[in-house]
């Protein structure tokens, strides 16, 4: 998960595309993908206006995959005009239990 | 960006099946309809095979055909070999299967019946042939692709032996009676066909409905062994010797192998992080519920068999009923409901996720109509198996009239899916 540095001015900006990715949901769970743990990193190349998604699947055969995937792009690009967005996915660190949020938690019913 | 990519050429072949697999599945029900005295007597009888053969091939086999078209790149991480293969395998299954159980149901073992199973037997092996080579694209293997493989090479054999015993009928090929058979090619099919293929992509879509944190898949080795051994045993000394008191012995590997498999759901269960089991999950784990109980009739078939007691014939039906009717439709009927809304969903909203608020999977079909469904697949288990083993007309046709409605609810809730008009709920 993304951590908050004041000392980068971009911060502010990576902060609001992390809340607005909770706007993407996981189609079988019905939970976002942040509360979900899914989204590790979010970079931002302001003088190309590229911002680059670092994020993982629960499952490698999640069959939701690519739209899930395709979600967090239109996701961006909407919100983000002029701005284009890409999404990498990483299986390293291996999602499990832990990356789940205490909200996230809570919407499972755990 | 990479995942795996659902090939839009695949939706209609997947969706085809489905179709016709929810039709047969009515046709199947009004079948029984009309045979209520055959399930009365012994189960070698014209209507008793073809509605089984209805059962196995209409709506098991033809449901398990389309989701594995779906799900076996999505269990093997890999594409599907070829779609061209797919509808070519459809073309020559469909017409082989009606003309197998119109023969049956007739009864004129002449050139209709040999033609559909030819047909038939064409059809598995070309499933067969696109499966292999989608797995041998994949480098790394796993005991999802040794269960998936080995149950397609069983429905291979289960054919072959059923062409040969169509053949049978009218030109002497074995030299033993067909009930002989009849034991091997159903448990061919039953425990290898239909087993090994359920727990091959069960293995990996249970944990992944359910969110399971359980990985480990030793038990599933076990299981694998375990069941290939007890099938193997039973083939061979089935085909010698009979039932015989070693066949306790052998279905107790088997027994062990299916015990290996259930553990591994139970772990998958307890592990889940989702804790609200929605009724298609329901209705899959009160599946292996009815497998189990169709397990445990298994003994009673040996021993009363032995002591040459026609009550073996008794539970012989009730064996079969609970396996064709129960196990299988019962799961049938709960992971239509969590595999068809998926594959419709990505096909209508995949290009719009993220942009716009969209309808989830499950508010894709009515969930009014699937408790109608399951309560009526509840009312069915609960009078129509009693009702064959204490050979009860009342109880007959009121497990009937609830596999109808069961049926019906089914299929209206399938074209509802299907029919799903894109709807959006304003911008994201």
């Amino acid at each position: 998960m993304e951590n908050f540095d004041i000392t980068d001015h971009l911060s502010f900006m990576k902060v609001e595309i992390l809340e607005t990715l909770r706007l993407v949901m996981d189609p079988e769970l019905h939970i976002n993908i942040i509360d979900l743990g899914l989204v590790y990193s979010v970079k931002i190349d302001e003088p190309v206006k590229q911002i680059n998604i670092e994020m993982t699947l629960s499952s490698s055969y999640c069959p939701m995959g690519e739209s899930i995937l395709s979600a967090v792009k239109n996701c961006i690009e909407g919100h983000y005009t002029g701005f284009t967005a890409s999404v990498e996915l990483i299986w390293e660190p291996v999602w499990s239990y832990h990356s789940i949020t205490e909200e996230g938690k809570k919407l499972l019913g755990i | 960006m990479s995942s795996i990519k659902q090939k839009p050429g695949l939706y209609r072949i997947v969706v085809t099946h489905y179709i016709v697999a929810a039709l047969c599945f009515f046709i199947l029900a009004v079948m029984m309809l009309f045979s209520v005295q055959a399930f009365t007597g012994h189960y070698f009888h014209p209507q008793i095979l073809a509605i089984t053969h209805m059962a196995a091939l209409g709506w098991g086999t033809m449901i398990i055909f389309g989701a594995s078209y779906q799900l076996i790149p999505v269990v093997l991480e890999t594409e599907l070999y070829s779609e061209k293969l797919a509808w070519i395998s459809f073309s020559l299954f469909l017409p082989g299967m009606l003309a197998l159980v119109y023969s049956f149901w007739i009864f004129i073992p002449g050139i209709h019946m040999q033609c559909g199973a030819v047909l038939l037997l064409t059809a598995i092996i070309l499933f067969t042939l696109n499966v292999y080579l989608t797995a041998k694209k994949k480098k790394q293997q796993t005991i999802q692709e040794d269960f998936i493989f080995s149950a397609c090479l069983c429905l291979c054999f289960t054919a072959a032996l059923g062409t040969a015993l169509v053949f049978n009928f009218t030109t002497s090929i074995f030299e033993q009676d067909q009930l002989h058979f009849l034991k091997i090619h159903a448990h061919l099919g039953i425990a290898g066909w239909f087993l090994l293929m359920i727990i091959g992509v069960s293995s990996k879509l249970v944990p992944m409905f359910l969110v399971s944190s359980y990985q480990k898949t030793r038990l599933l080795s076990f299981s694998y062994y375990l069941i290939v051994t007890a099938l193997l045993l039973f083939l061979a000394d089935s085909y010698f010797s009979g039932l015989n008191y070693k066949t306790y012995f052998i279905a107790l590997i088997g027994v062990a192998g299916l015990a290996c498999y259930l553990l591994f759901i139970v772990k998958c269960f307890l592990s889940r992080m989702r804790k609200k089991v929605d009724l298609p999950m329901m209705s899959t784990f009160f599946s292996f519920i009815l497998l189990k109980v169709a397990i445990l009739a298994i003994p009673f078939i040996i021993y009363y068999h032995l002591k040459n007691n026609p009550v073996t014939i008794r539970y012989s039906l009730v064996y079969g009923v609970l396996l064709f009717l129960g196990w299988i439709t019962a799961l049938i009927l709960g992971q239509t409901f969590k595999t068809l809304p998926f594959i419709v969903w990505v096909k209508h909203y995949e290009h719009l996720t993220g942009k716009v608020k969209t309808p989830m999977p499950s508010d894709l079909f009515k969930n009014s109509l699937l408790k109608i469904q399951s309560a009526g697949f509840m009312i069915f288990c609960l009078t129509f198996i009693p009702g064959c083993f204490f050979i009860s007309q009342p109880l007959l046709y009121v497990g009937i009239g609830a596999l109808l409605v069961t049926a019906v609810m089914y299929l209206a809730n399938v074209f509802i899916i299907l029919f799903h008009k894109t709807k959006i709920y304003g911008k994201l």
